[in-house]
């Protein structure tokens, strides 16, 4: 046990300095600043509301940024050690392949926990050189950005191991996105619905991840924090998602 | 040994999959108006559905509050042909905040439908339609479309309460209405403003003075900190002639 784990961790640590040494992390960095630093003009315009606008506009884009970089990487990474034939040099090595993929999933997640945590602090700076402070749920927020990223991640990596280019996987990926923030909407229809509508929703419910249950910077009038059932739910699909990705990556002649 | 566990895994991930769904049914109840109550002006379709798309309400609650300000921010009689007299009377702040603004309620709305927890935007609407355009109902409308979602926001109710006692012509009770709100930091600089004025209407100088102070001291929008301070200067002399 402790030796898959270490095994695991090196992959970790390896795919963590390859994901930051990769351009587009830089490119998307440089980006995230100057996103954050243009929140501070739009804040200007709402006089006194400007702390909120900053604080809302700043978090939006801290998630999108780092969505847009975890969704690029986990789409690509498997398919590119496939064609340049790295993966055939670390399963040469006794490197069991469940580990190399919870390797490389941990990888990202830590990409995208110092990437969320780089840009919180900027902003956080940023709003302190406008003399405020960020507000309390402002680390709840993060961290179910955090969640929904692994979440997405996750899916991004089995979605890759059957899907054809990395631009396909970030296209059903990102239709998954978008429709996890709508699930308290089709609960809705699913509850305004009869007949074949309801009966064709129901399942929808149960196949799409909510992201609304992460959604602390949206909720933040009304509670603030995220609850334990988000924690567990977040594990729940992200555990999903791997075993699925470990039984197709099995099926796979490397 | 991997391959011959394929349908073990299949089954593990099925379950996990649930176990996630069954949670997040448990758990998760919407405190927001469902997509039946979002009535999107035309020209906003696109930002309300990449505001539910990508879980950012709040931030496009904000983009409209902004629209709202702007748009109530735009004087309807400056903008029409005047004669010179009311020009200057316009250009003098005679006529702020006064106009028809036939779109201010349905703007004010959409806000709330997209973030009802969103009280400075709520108490800042709901305000200038009572007090500066006199549209109370509109405003009551607004208020309670706004509890319904934020049945919590006491200052909601407060200011609810306040509008009817305008309704019954009677300031004083309207000022000792809205005292609560103003130490609250979701309170607009407009309440604070109404409550100065109206403290002042009722010979309450001394409690008008610390509003206008208040205001002069902690608000970001120039207008209303050169309207403080001129006032503050008004009721001390008013009160150094006494």
């Amino acid at each position: 046990m402790m030796k898959f784990l270490r095994l695991s961790l090196a992959v970790t640590i390896d795919s963590f300095f390859e994901s930051s040494r990769n351009r587009f992390f830089t490119i998307f960095s440089v980006f995230a600043c100057a996103a954050i630093y243009a929140s501070l003009l739009a804040g200007i315009m709402a006089v006194d509301q400007e702390a909120r606008v900053i604080t809302d506009f700043g978090l939006a884009l801290i998630e999108l940024v780092t969505l847009a970089y975890t969704l690029f990487y986990s789409s690509s990474v498997l398919l590119r050690e496939a064609e340049t034939k790295t993966i055939y040099l670390v399963f040469s090595r006794p490197v069991p392949r469940g580990v190399y993929l919870a390797g490389k999933l941990a990888g990202i997640m830590l990409t995208a926990a110092v990437m969320l945590a780089g840009m919180g602090i900027i902003h956080a700076a940023l709003l302190a050189l406008r003399g405020f402070r960020p507000p309390q749920f402002y680390v709840w927020a993060l961290a179910g950005s955090f969640l929904k990223l692994a979440v997405i991640t996750a899916i991004a990596f089995l979605v890759s191991l059957f899907s054809t280019s990395a631009v396909s996987t970030m296209v059903i990926s990102g239709i998954l996105w978008t429709a996890g923030h709508f699930a308290s909407e089709v609960r809705f229809m699913t509850e305004h619905s009869t007949g074949a509508a309801a009966w064709a929703l129901r399942p929808a419910l149960w196949l799409i991840p909510n992201f609304q249950l992460f959604n602390a910077r949206d909720a933040a009038g009304a509670i603030g924090v995220l609850p334990a059932a988000a924690f567990t739910a977040a594990a729940a699909w992200t555990l999903a998602a791997y075993l699925c990705s470990l039984w197709l990556i099995s099926r796979k002649e490397f | 040994m991997l391959r011959r566990s394929g349908p073990y895994l299949v089954a593990a991930a099925l379950l996990a999959w649930c176990a996630g769904g069954a949670l997040s049914g448990a758990s998760y109840v919407s405190r927001f108006p469902p997509p039946s109550e979002i009535h999107v002006p035309a020209q906003g379709a696109a930002g309300d559905m990449f505001a539910l798309a990508f879980g950012a309400r709040r931030l496009f609650a904000d983009l409209w509050f902004i629209r709202l300000m702007q748009y109530y921010g735009t004087s309807e009689f400056c903008a029409k042909q005047l004669t010179e007299e009311d020009y200057e009377r316009c250009e003098e702040g005679m006529y702020f905040g006064k106009g028809k603004y036939l779109e201010f309620f349905s703007r004010a709305r959409h806000v709330m439908e997209l973030d009802p927890g969103f009280a400075s935007a709520g108490l800042y609407a709901a305000t200038s339609l009572a007090f500066n355009m006199e549209r109370p109902e509109e405003a009551e409308e607004l208020l309670r479309y706004a509890i319904k979602y934020s049945p919590r926001e006491w200052k909601y109710l407060t200011l609810l309460a306040a509008i009817g006692y305008s309704k019954a012509q009677d300031p004083a009770a309207v000022a000792s209405a809205i005292t609560p709100l103003l130490g609250d930091p979701d309170c607009p600089v407009m309440v604070k403003q109404l409550a100065a004025f109206l403290n002042k209407k009722v010979g309450n100088y001394p409690a008008a003075a610390a509003i206008y102070a208040d205001i002069a001291a902690t608000s970001r929008d120039a207008a209303y900190v050169a309207n403080a301070r001129r006032e503050l200067k008004k009721i001390s002399k008013r009160i150094s002639h006494r």
